[in-house]
């Protein structure tokens, strides 16, 4: 047995130096331009439909889009490219987030001729934003335990059941929901689940906030009363809903997201240290190394994704260490931040946020636990 | 840098790999428990004959002209099976800086080290167990290399807890000539032994995720093996976590070295990356490994103290874990807000 669990480090594409450049000049004028500031969290809390478009101006949106359904063609390693360098930035990516990450990917691989051309243009052009529709109230972690239904109707499918944590739901164009389309089977638990294409503002959707410790509302509960999806919007295969749920989790795990949510505050943090505003402290540069190694691996699972490789363990090691790292981040500059530091208003801000974001980060997408179990099974120790 | 479905670096013999391990597998097994505080002659030779003792030496002076990909797979097949020689100190260090310095070669075993201004260096790798040591030292225009009889200097025996050599060495520098270096050489020579113990670490973490599944799998409590509980499949699977981590730091590291000849501005930064990743790895996978192995494994009898002691004696060597997150912080530290995430990505 190999223990070797994540690939080697894979060459960054030939031009991702110059992809780079550019995205970190576009990124100056707009932080010149006031156009956002930097935050903690961005993919999730920074919903701003202006910044979205004008990302979609530069080609930046649905990347790995096909030309012809309005893409730019590009692999999913210069995706990567430019992912990494707008979260480092701490830039508002949320409003296209899930739409370019997941739906993108999805529609590709299961999506039908007629979705592909009326989903993906618009995702490219930063017109049409998505939310997921996995958990409910009594299936976070255990996701086969979903119990929205899905019943044949005249023309396609009534659904009836409700959907939690979808963020952006409030503003977002449609979701993904995750429902059941054949009673459980104990034998196959996984069987008998079946995705669809829900039009938020269509009838019998009813939207309701979660709002956050913080007071920030970003999360929602989605209740479907009897919501009817036309056979043209079922995704993928009736049945077939785990597998392609399943089969999309690495890009969703192994991403820059599961690094970075934080990046900004180190930034500031070391910025800090170096104005000696707090003590020099050589656990700074732990975190910097590990954020450092961290990029290295994700930069290898997406040159695996690149190469249609399974990356579900390397993906699951990622997010682990990712996520913990995030939070250790918010920790470490929260430990520095009492009544009597003489750090900036901005920085005491940027650590507020963190401290109230960090336990999202290692939940969403899979708990650390799920995601440890799937390393251990990766080991074949389960 | 990618590997075939064997986990051997492309590029790089995989029958020259089988052979390395062989060599350690077979010497393991003729000795169980090898004395670690003296070189084994007898293996040396043997290693000699088979062109590994200075496998990255030009054909030109003796050597095999391999490179550091199969460097690393030999100090890590050797690490891997706990088997203590001084190859690295030998071929990447010693015999390198000869090589470097236009100085000759030959067949003698040897280690290197930087002298102090008063001819002073401690913690030397086998130093008294080598015939000639390649020393360097700063001189009054610029650092000077002289390679010494081993007799001709003041060698006062010393071990790290594993009991390797570890040696106190002093010169009377009044007395030695030696060659112009450069101060970019010296630079180099502590780069390259730090990312050696760093490939050493890797290897032990590797060896101490394996043994701990190993037990986990098969030792059965309350009626089933311990790998089946979620607690230990935690513990495991955080050491995991931690040795890919160290592995695709100290792998970035070699890669960044090699692309550019150990030219490039941002070695110093990625070395530093890789041994901070590594030693904090070490933390997490020798606490795990020991607590998921339970009291048989603080014995002497059990093999994964030859990895868990192993792994945090080198993770301290050419520099502790905290020297090299403060070489890190520094970075950063210069970088500033708007230059950290280049030096990171860059």
């Amino acid at each position: 047995m190999s223990t070797r669990l994540v690939p080697p480090a894979t060459r960054e594409p030939a031009g991702s130096t110059e992809l780079r450049a550019e995205v970190r000049a576009f990124l100056s004028e707009q932080l010149a331009a006031g156009a956002f500031t930097p935050s903690v969290d961005a993919w999730l809390c920074g919903w701003d439909e202006a910044f979205s478009a004008a990302l979609a101006e530069r080609g930046w949106l649905g990347m790995t889009v096909p030309k012809e359904y309005g893409g730019h063609g590009c692999s999913f390693l210069e995706r990567f490219v430019v992912t990494e360098e707008l979260l480092a930035a701490g830039a508002p990516v949320a409003a296209h987030w899930i739409a370019d990450r997941q739906i993108v990917p999805s529609l590709l691989k299961y999506g039908t001729e007629l979705q592909k051309r009326e989903f993906l243009p618009a995702i490219a052009a930063g017109r049409c934003f998505f939310g997921i529709g996995m958990s409910e109230p009594d299936s976070g972690s255990d996701l086969a335990s979903v119990r929205t239904r899905a019943v044949r109707a005249d023309g396609g499918w009534t659904l009836t059941g409700t959907k939690v944590w979808t963020s952006g739901a409030h503003r977002a164009h449609a979701f993904i929901v995750l429902a059941r389309t054949s009673p459980v089977d104990p034998a196959h638990r996984h069987a008998g689940l079946s995705q669809f294409i829900v039009r938020l503002d269509g009838p019998g959707v009813e939207v309701r906030p979660i709002v956050s410790m913080s007071g920030g509302h970003h999360f929602n509960e989605v209740i479907l009363d009897e919501v009817l999806v036309p056979d043209e919007m079922v995704f993928g295969e009736i049945g077939a809903g785990w597998s392609q749920v399943t089969s999309e989790l690495s890009f969703e795990r192994s991403g820059p997201e599961r690094v970075l949510s934080t990046f900004t505050l180190l930034a500031a943090t070391a910025e800090s240290m170096a104005a000696q505003q707090i003590d020099s402290d050589a656990g700074l540069g732990r975190l910097v190394a590990r954020v450092a190694g961290l990029h290295q691996m994700s930069v290898a699972v997406a040159g695996a994704l690149e190469r249609h490789e399974s990356a579900d363990v390397p993906a699951a090691v990622v997010k682990v260490l990712g996520t913990s790292t995030e939070g250790d981040i918010a920790d470490f500059a929260d430990l520095r931040a009492g009544d009597d530091s003489r750090i900036t208003p901005s920085l005491r801000a940027l650590i507020t946020e963190a401290v109230d974001q960090r336990p999202g980060f290692t939940l969403r997408g899979g708990t650390n636990e799920v995601l440890r179990g799937v390393i251990a099974r990766g080991l074949g120790m389960r | 840098m990618t590997t075939d479905e064997h986990g051997v670096p492309a590029g790089v013999d995989r029958d020259l790999v089988h052979l390395m391990n062989a060599v350690f597998t077979d010497y393991r097994e003729a000795h169980p428990h090898p004395r670690t505080s003296h070189l084994d002659t007898e293996l040396w030779s043997h290693l000699d004959r088979l062109g590994l003792a200075r496998l990255t030496g030009s054909e030109a002076t003796g050597g095999s002209g391999a490179g550091w990909p199969e460097a690393a797979e030999l100090i890590t097949a050797a690490a891997r099976r706990g088997v203590r020689i001084p190859l690295a100190e030998h071929d990447l260090l010693a015999c390198w800086l000869l090589e470097a310095a236009g100085a000759p070669v030959d067949g003698t075993v040897r280690s290197a080290c930087l002298l102090d201004e008063s001819g002073r260096a401690t913690a030397v790798p086998w130093a008294s167990s080598v015939d000639r040591l390649v020393v360097v030292w700063p001189g009054p225009a610029g650092h000077l290399l002289a390679d010494i009889d081993a007799r001709d200097l003041r060698i006062t025996p010393d071990t790290n807890m594993i009991g390797e050599p570890r040696d106190e060495v002093s010169a009377d520098l009044s007395t030695l000539t030696g060659i112009p270096v450069s101060a970019d050489l010296v630079s180099r020579f502590a780069l390259r032994a730090a990312l050696v113990r760093s490939l050493q670490v890797c290897a032990a973490l590797d060896t101490i995720l394996e043994l701990a599944i190993e037990h986990t799998s098969t030792r059965v409590q309350f009626g089933r093996p311990l790998s089946k509980f979620q607690a230990i499949q935690h513990l495991i699977s955080d050491i995991a976590a931690e040795a890919a981590l160290a592995r695709a730091a100290t792998e970035a590291a070699l890669s960044t070295a090699l692309d550019s000849d150990w030219s490039a501005s941002n070695v110093h930064f990625r070395v530093a990356v890789a041994r901070s990743c590594a030693g904090h790895a070490v933390s997490v996978a020798v606490r795990n490994a020991h607590q998921a192995l339970g009291a048989i494994g603080t014995t002497i009898e059990h093999r994964l103290h030859e990895y868990t002691r192993a792994a945090l004696a080198w993770r301290s060597e050419y520099g502790s874990v905290q020297h090299w997150d403060s070489v890190v912080t520094q970075a950063a530290l210069r970088a500033g807000e708007d230059g950290l995430w280049e030096l990171i990505a860059d």
